[in-house]
């Protein structure tokens, strides 16, 4: 078992290292490039500097500050999400966007942090199941696992709506980390999930006609060479063609060509293979690895349970980002619309995250106080 | 215990991606350098042929031809300067235009770029047969549109292009790529999402020659729909040829279901011009008389007399006046120092005959009755200064004056002047052809209004217009008044279109005769509709600056004369 002394240095050590590797791959996918905008190296590069000013600060303060705000949080995100859909801007047929003044950002990754925090108090607010007579099974069940549900489900529908499948998912999953390691008897939350996944049949008919097609996709690349499937067979044509130590920084050629869409995004992962080989991909697997484990020992030293509550939710964005991001690129899992943490270009991903490695900052320091 | 759980599950999820990685890039690593090195994908558009469009009787009015098409593979070419020049000597073409259209066309280095198209046969096999001489050319069979009638449906059907960059990035999500052909206008483009099909595609390997090594995946092509429409070419033809020579619009449509039998606009152009590249083409859009433009939907002219209709409904249904009410017409009305001119000396004027003189001053004394807001309550009731929603692309929608907004416009107040001039149709106020066939055919249905529309079926599917089920609020008696009036225009011998009293046929209707601005002569109208035919029709001709409307009422005999010949009445 790996056990820190310093939590604190660790995560800011791999913090600073895998923003720096972003920011050096946004850098190399927007250079000789007429798509991808050289603005976008220097729009990071402020984000980043105020990002981790941001996680900073937030490591300062006292994170059971969030406790009492939590339900406010919460419903504004869904004030957001709401206002998102009605008014928000359209960006290739989905609304994602909200612009308030001059600031625009996606409420979705606001929607992330409102509904850990959320879920985070209303999970240490409860008794244990255990040991109810027939009556109070029911109402112990409605409390410990309707309710939550509920709370979940209605950012995640409002999510879904955008449309914004990856978030969705992302919420959904959020969810059933927390309620896991909730108290919620082992019995229930099997039969929960055996439920979920007898839904996911169901969920196809709900899907748009573009959603179909990614999945479909994802079967089978060659369906679509020319719409999906491309982006599937040429990131991966990038990623294995770097072999085991890359073609070089700004020399990755499918990039350079631009062959690969979406690169400075969701696909940038595509990027650092092609030029820093499989040297360079595991290097960046194993920084988030390490990273996901101290949010892991964070969450097992807290004393207090809405900290490790909060602390094991973030812990779940963080990871399923990265798997669910890395996953698409390899062709391993489907095409959903995820960014990588910390290393894609986009200014809330990146603040999400810069507030998510603050808060955990924040629980490291205290996490033997009581 | 369960936080090791989810432990053990994040571990098993990062070892799964690691070997993913380490299979991908280091045990088939080389193949994927080679397939990102040497050899190249190449993308092969498979095109889907743009779905047929068909007039009322099943005849093809826009159809697809096989064209030999010319493409370059950016990046398998070795020598731009051999290749360019190779290509000018075997289609005899300039060199440098060639190497200009290639350098505008270009998206990205994989894509092939249609250099040129309708290669004849003898030089596409010249073409072919030096294709391994250089690497990147490529020679395809596609389909390219057609036009059998050239310039008689132009306005209706309209053309096709190639989508620009701003229509590729706004029609991104709905499956549309870079150098498919769109619709430009007209039908083409109202039911582009129809008649466009699905694009498939080849993603092919091929060696640095040039040839497939490998078939890497495959999409097939599908089909466009075809398109039925509500349009008679024969009566298309007949009309054109009947406005051969002028400016102006005709409509031709059924007022009970509003299907559209003739949608004239002249002048015309020829569609094929566009597809085929034609230098003419810069005299289409250099031609003072704008030809592109269709008059038909968006031509707005000031209706002139034909406004009068809406005036007598709107004056009878509020109870100003009656059939009964008289004014008389000493030829001109006084306001001040202005006198506001009428056509004759009509004497003493009843409803009825007021229509049919089509008496100013009568409709002088009604407008100042009846308030500017209630004139255009009736209006938008009949669909003026509203689009008819016609399923064209471009609509126009005119504009009705309501009495309050004039100050916004002119900066001062809507004047009793302005109110004389509301009255006959002129001032402000401006329709569309379409609209006032509209107009007539809610009449001829006694208040049953109905949309016009063009399309008839797609692919195997008829598409049915159910008429709109709201009968406007106006008395039987109104009708009878105005109808009477209207079909006395016609068929007494002092009516203003009793040129049109042919025999056999009863039509009704209204001329107008629209004063335009500065010296140019006045627009002419007439709007009308038969009753007691084999199909009930309403129709409205407009010349554009045609002089009186006597001209327009010809134009309307010859096309009415045509259908009775043809046994359409």
């Amino acid at each position: 078992m790996m056990e820190y002394r310093n939590l604190g240095k660790l995560i800011w050590v791999l913090t600073l290292t895998i923003t720096f590797l972003g920011l050096v791959t946004i850098y190399s996918a927007s250079t000789h490039s007429t798509r991808v905008s050289q603005d976008v190296f220097y729009q990071q590069l402020i984000c980043a500097a105020v990002g981790l000013t941001v996680m900073f600060l937030l490591s300062q303060f006292d994170y059971r500050k969030f406790y009492d705000m939590a339900y406010g949080i919460y419903a504004g995100s869904l004030i957001c999400l709401g206002l998102v859909l009605t008014v928000g801007r359209d960006i290739l047929g989905a609304k994602r966007w909200l612009e308030i003044g001059f600031i625009n950002f996606q409420p979705s990754e606001l929607a992330k942090v409102a509904i850990i925090i959320a879920l985070g108090r209303y999970f240490c607010g409860q008794r244990p199941t255990h040991d109810f007579d027939v009556r109070t099974r029911r109402e112990g069940l409605m409390k410990d696992l309707f309710i939550p549900l509920f709370m979940a489900v209605v950012p995640t529908l409002l999510v879904f709506k955008q449309p914004d499948l990856g978030t969705a998912i992302l919420l959904f999953g959020i969810f059933l980390t927390m309620l896991y390691v909730s108290d919620i008897e082992q019995k229930y939350f099997l039969r929960f999930v055996v439920v979920c996944l007898l839904a996911v049949p169901l969920m196809w008919h709900v899907l748009k006609p573009y959603q179909r097609d990614r999945l479909l996709v994802f079967l089978n690349p060659n369906i679509d060479p020319l719409g999906a499937g491309y982006t599937i067979i040429q990131s991966k044509i990038a990623v294995g063609s770097g072999m085991i130590f890359g073609k070089g920084w700004l020399a990755g050629e499918q990039n350079q060509l631009n062959f690969l869409p979406e690169r400075h995004t969701d696909f940038i992962f595509a990027v650092i293979g092609e030029e820093w080989g499989l040297v360079g991909t595991i290097f960046l697997l194993a920084c988030f690895y390490f990273l996901v484990m101290c949010c892991f020992q964070v969450a097992q030293q807290t004393k207090d349970k809405f900290g490790m509550l909060v602390a094991m939710g973030m812990m779940a964005i963080l990871t399923m980002q990265v798997i669910i991001n890395i996953g698409m690129v390899l062709g391993v899992f489907p095409v959903v619309g995820i960014p990588l943490p910390l290393v894609s270009y986009g200014r809330s991903s990146y603040l999400m995250f810069a507030f998510i490695l603050g808060f955990m900052l924040n629980l490291s320091k205290r996490r033997s106080v009581f | 215990m369960r936080l090791a759980i989810v432990r053990l599950i994040i571990t098993g999820f990062f070892i799964l991606i690691a070997s993913a990685l380490v299979y991908l890039q280091g045990l088939r690593g080389h193949y994927y350098y080679t397939l990102s090195k040497n050899n190249r994908i190449r993308v092969v558009e498979g095109e889907a042929r743009r779905g047929r469009i068909f007039d009322r009787n099943g005849l093809v009015v826009a159809d697809n031809r096989l064209s030999f098409e010319l493409k370059v593979v950016p990046q398998e070419v070795r020598s731009n300067d051999a290749l360019f020049s190779f290509l000018g000597e075997a289609l005899e073409a300039d060199k440098m235009a060639l190497w200009a259209t290639y350098q505008r066309r270009k998206v990205n280095t994989f894509t092939p770029v249609l250099v040129a198209q309708d290669v004849p046969f003898p030089q596409a096999i010249v073409l072919a047969e030096n294709k391994f001489r250089f690497p990147g050319l490529v020679i395809q069979v596609g389909s390219k549109r057609y036009y059998p009638y050239h310039d008689i449906n132009a306005h209706v059907l309209g053309y096709v292009g190639q989508a620009n960059r701003a229509q590729i990035r706004e029609l991104k999500n709905y499956g549309y790529e870079v150098q498919n052909f769109i619709g430009k206008s007209g039908v083409e483009e109202y039911y582009d999402s129809y008649l466009k099909g699905e694009l498939g595609g080849l993603q092919v390997e091929v060696n640095n020659r040039g040839a497939q090594v490998r078939l890497l995946s495959f999409k097939e092509p599908h089909k466009g729909q075809d398109i039925g429409l509500t349009l008679d070419n024969r009566l298309q033809t007949a009309v054109t040829g009947a406005l051969q020579g002028r400016r102006g619009a005709v409509v031709v449509m059924n007022s009970e279901n509003g299907d559209i039998l003739a949608l004239v606009s002249a002048p015309s152009f020829d569609p094929n011009f566009f597809i085929e590249g034609d230098p003419r083409v810069t005299d289409i859009f250099s031609d003072t008389q704008a030809p592109l433009l269709n008059r038909a939907i968006s031509g707005q002219f000031p209706p002139g007399s034909v406004f009068k209709v809406i005036m007598a409904i709107g004056a009878m249904e509020s109870n100003k006046i009656y059939a009964q009410t008289t004014f008389a017409c000493p030829g001109y009305y006084a306001l001040g120092e202005r006198q506001f001119r009428c056509s004759h000396v009509h004497g003493v004027q009843n409803l009825t005959e007021a229509i049919a003189h089509s008496c100013n001053v009568y409709f002088f004394h009604t407008g100042l009755l009846l308030e500017p807001l209630v004139v255009h309550k009736f209006a938008t009731m009949f669909g003026l200064g509203l689009p008819t929603s016609v399923d064209l692309p471009h609509e126009a929608k005119g504009f009705v004056p309501d009495g309050r907004h004039s100050k916004n416009i002119r900066g001062r107040r809507f004047s009793k002047g302005d109110r004389l001039n509301l009255a006959i149709g002129q001032g402000d106020t401006l329709a569309t052809p379409i609209q006032l066939a509209q107009l007539m055919a809610t009449v001829a249905n006694a208040g049953q209004p109905v949309r016009p529309h063009l399309i008839r079926s797609i692919g195997a599917q008829a598409v049915s217009y159910d008429a709109v089920n709201v009968k406007l609020p106006v008395q039987k008696r109104t009708w009878n008044v105005l109808q009477s009036g209207l079909r006395a225009a016609v068929g007494d011998y002092s009516g203003t279109a009793h040129i049109l009293d042919i025999p056999g046929v009863t039509i009704l209707g209204k001329t107008g005769t629209a004063q335009s601005s500065g010296d140019k002569p006045n627009h002419a109208w007439f709007a009308g509709y038969v009753a007691q035919g084999k199909i009930p029709l309403a129709f409205c001709v407009l010349l554009e600056y045609g002089g009186s409307s006597a001209n327009a009422c010809e134009v309307a005999r010859e096309i009415i004369s045509y259908m009775q010949r043809e046994n359409f009445l």
